[in-house]
């Protein structure tokens, strides 16, 4: 724990030293503010396209999992199947996932020669204005873990409760809304406050499927720090100590709401 | 006791890490005169085992250096081992750390590297310097060549041995393109008229920018009206009708100009791939290898410039903390002979041009040049390196390309 939290530290203050100008590559260390205020026009639209990609993948797949956990518990059937699918997908490195979807979505991918749409009529998945391909690409591994999660936390006593519920005539629709959805409530806010954050600091998604510009939080940061100008480190190390407090912030935020969900209970 | 004192001093020694590592760079200059002669030095580097840091992701480059550079540098009593990087900047980030921790057994002995990495490790005096002069095959380098006495506008002085030339090109699908444009201005009103056919990648991609770079020598009238230091007047004066043709072309370009590939690659895939038909890039020899194995249209073809277009060289630097810096200047000078840049200029091999003047070889070395196959894609490199135009100092390079991504990408401030 101590080392965890030795070597975590060190790099924090390493990075935060460095956006405040003091731990320069080339020159004397000088206290300043430039690395965040030269850019915070950049900054800022970073961090909304990371925070709009991070909240719609986030969505996205806790309604995905939610569903998968609620056809697993309620048919009890091929449940091994599902667990062993979505397991095989937790599994898929995001890499692989992302130049998957990449070849699949992209103007002259597989979708597009599958569909028959001329490539010029193709919407702008990859690559648009909205953040098409990095959200679905987040949405479907991470809907996986997600699932697995909450099938995890319900288990059995899904279906002696439901028994129950069946018993003093409920019928199915509020049978999920009344005893499966709060039963998975918890795990489902704590895998979904998960994926949040892992979508907040995702590099290599929306690397390979983003636009251009704006970009997110963590893949400005990495064009910054490889920038010829070695000036530009003090910004690039900016741009990740706000990504980092993003991250901070939303767990600070959630944490407790997820506790009062009772998932600690 | 003992078990309470001991938990206190791993984080002790944490921190203690952590502070030595934030001591200023106090390291002394990387040497700056090679005083030895030849011989002392190769005697010194037998035996030693010389670490290569270059660019991974060219198959044709690993073949080469693995299969051909090492087993010749073995003979020479040197072992070569090749270590692959995603990108120079990953090579230029350990030398510039092991030169703030002044190390002197570093890791890298030897890099490929030119322009604003070279740039990057002069303004860090990260460079062991003054030794490409001892080596013998330098003799057939031209001493006025501006492409290898000059790095990208910053001088060499014998910091860095040449090892490639390379020359921008642009490249066309002669099927799809009837009447090929002569020029730049010609290229971007044949975009302008085909909308949605032409793309280039965004800077700080290397290909971009020179790219832009080009449009910037168009629009001035020639690379001769731009000082080749950078100069803020000259940039205010010249800048804003590059950023003027771009924004004028955007509308017509891929994605209405709303976005531009990542990177070269991007667009050699959008290139293959039918969405634009033409792409850019620095290495053109690889051309004929990407259409023989189908990767490009057959109908591929280099597109020159009536103005010629921008070339330059790259080099072998050892930085100034490396551990075997002996046999670094014996691969280097090997790297540098006529035999091996003959080999390494048959593009089934990789393709890549000589440093070396032909004029300055003698007859059988320069037999060797004369009979290198020829290609439909691409020219022999004494026709595509007519009128080549020198480039800027990597000074420009910088505020061109945080220009564009202001002015044509939109990105704020």
């Amino acid at each position: 724990m101590l080392l965890i939290l030795g070597v975590t530290g060190t790099a924090l203050a390493a990075v935060v030293a460095t956006s405040l100008g003091l731990l320069p590559l080339v020159g004397r260390p000088r206290l300043s503010i430039a690395g965040f205020t030269s850019l915070s026009g950049d900054l800022h639209a970073a961090t909304q396209e990371s925070l709009l990609t991070a909240a719609a993948a986030t969505m996205l797949a806790a309604v995905m999992g939610l569903t998968i956990a609620t056809l697993v518990a309620r048919s009890g059937r091929g449940v091994r199947l599902v667990i062993g699918l979505a397991a095989a997908v937790v599994t898929v490195p995001h890499l692989v996932g992302a130049g998957a979807t990449g070849l699949l979505l992209s103007d002259v991918g597989l979708a597009q020669r599958w569909s028959g749409i001329p490539a010029a009529a193709w919407p702008e998945l990859v690559g648009g204005r909205w953040p098409w391909a990095t959200v679905l690409e987040l949405a479907w591994k991470e809907s996986a873990f997600v699932a697995l999660v909450v099938i995890a936390s319900v288990g059995r006593q899904y279906a002696a409760l439901r028994e129950v519920a069946a018993v003093l005539g409920a019928p199915p629709r509020a049978q999920w809304r009344r005893v499966l959805l709060p039963l998975s409530a918890p795990a489902l806010a704590s895998s979904s406050l998960i994926v949040f954050v892992y979508s907040l600091g995702t590099y290599e998604v929306a690397r390979l499927l983003g636009r251009a510009y704006p970009e997110p939080l963590p893949v400005m940061a990495y064009r910054l720090f490889t920038d010829i100008d070695v000036a530009a480190r003090p910004q690039a190390a900016a741009t990740a100590v706000v990504a980092t407090g993003l991250a901070l912030l939303v767990a600070v935020i959630g944490l407790p709401l997820v506790r009062r969900l009772g998932a600690d209970r | 006791m003992y078990p309470r004192r001991a938990r206190l001093l791993l984080p002790a020694a944490l921190l203690g890490l952590a502070a030595s590592a934030c001591a200023a760079p106090g390291s002394p200059a990387g040497s700056t005169t090679e005083n030895r002669s030849w011989s002392q030095i190769t005697n010194q580097a037998n035996g030693q085992t010389v670490d290569l840091w270059m660019y991974g992701g060219d198959q044709q480059g690993n073949a080469y250096v693995d299969e051909v550079l090492t087993p010749a540098a073995a003979k020479l009593g040197v072992t070569l081992r090749r270590v692959p990087v995603a990108d120079t900047k990953d090579a230029m980030t350990r030398i510039l750390a092991e030169r703030q921790a002044g190390s002197k057994d570093g890791a890298v002995d030897l890099v490929w590297v030119n322009g604003d990495n070279f740039a990057t490790g002069k303004q860090a005096d990260a460079w062991r310097c003054g030794w490409s002069s001892k080596l013998p095959n330098m003799k057939f380098v031209a001493p006025n060549d501006v492409l290898v006495t000059q790095d990208f506008g910053a001088s060499v002085d014998g910091c860095e041995a040449p090892w490639h030339k390379a020359q921008f090109t642009l490249v066309y699908n002669s099927a799809r393109v009837a009447t090929p444009p002569t020029s730049m201005s010609g290229v971007l009103q044949w975009a302008k008229d085909h909308p949605g056919r032409f793309t280039y990648p965004a800077p700080p991609d290397f290909t971009g920018s020179v790219f832009v770079r080009e449009v910037l020598y168009s629009t001035s009238g020639g690379y001769a009206k731009i000082p080749s230091q950078f100069d803020q007047g000259a940039y205010a004066m010249l800048t804003p009708k590059l950023w003027g043709a771009l924004k004028d072309v955007a509308p017509s370009l891929w994605r209405q100009g709303r976005t531009y590939p990542r990177d070269s690659v991007a667009l050699d895939r959008l290139y293959a791939e039918g969405e634009v038909d033409m792409t850019m890039t620095y290495g053109p020899a690889t051309l004929t290898k990407l259409v023989a194995d189908g990767t490009f249209p057959a109908t591929t073809r280099v597109l020159p410039l009536d103005e010629g277009t921008i070339g330059n060289a790259s080099f072998l630097a050892i930085p100034s903390s490396a551990g075997d810096p002996e046999s670094a200047m014996v691969v280097a000078n090997l790297a540098l002979s006529p035999a091996q840049q003959s080999i390494k200029a048959d593009p089934d091999t990789w393709g890549q041009f000589t440093v070396l003047d032909t004029h300055l070889l003698n007859q059988s070395d320069r037999a060797r040049f004369d009979n290198l196959p020829a290609s439909d894609v691409v020219p022999p490199y004494d026709v595509l390196s007519r009128n080549a135009n020198p480039e800027l100092a990597s000074s420009w390079v910088h505020p061109l390309d945080e220009g564009w991504r202001r002015a044509v990408l939109g990105s704020g401030s």
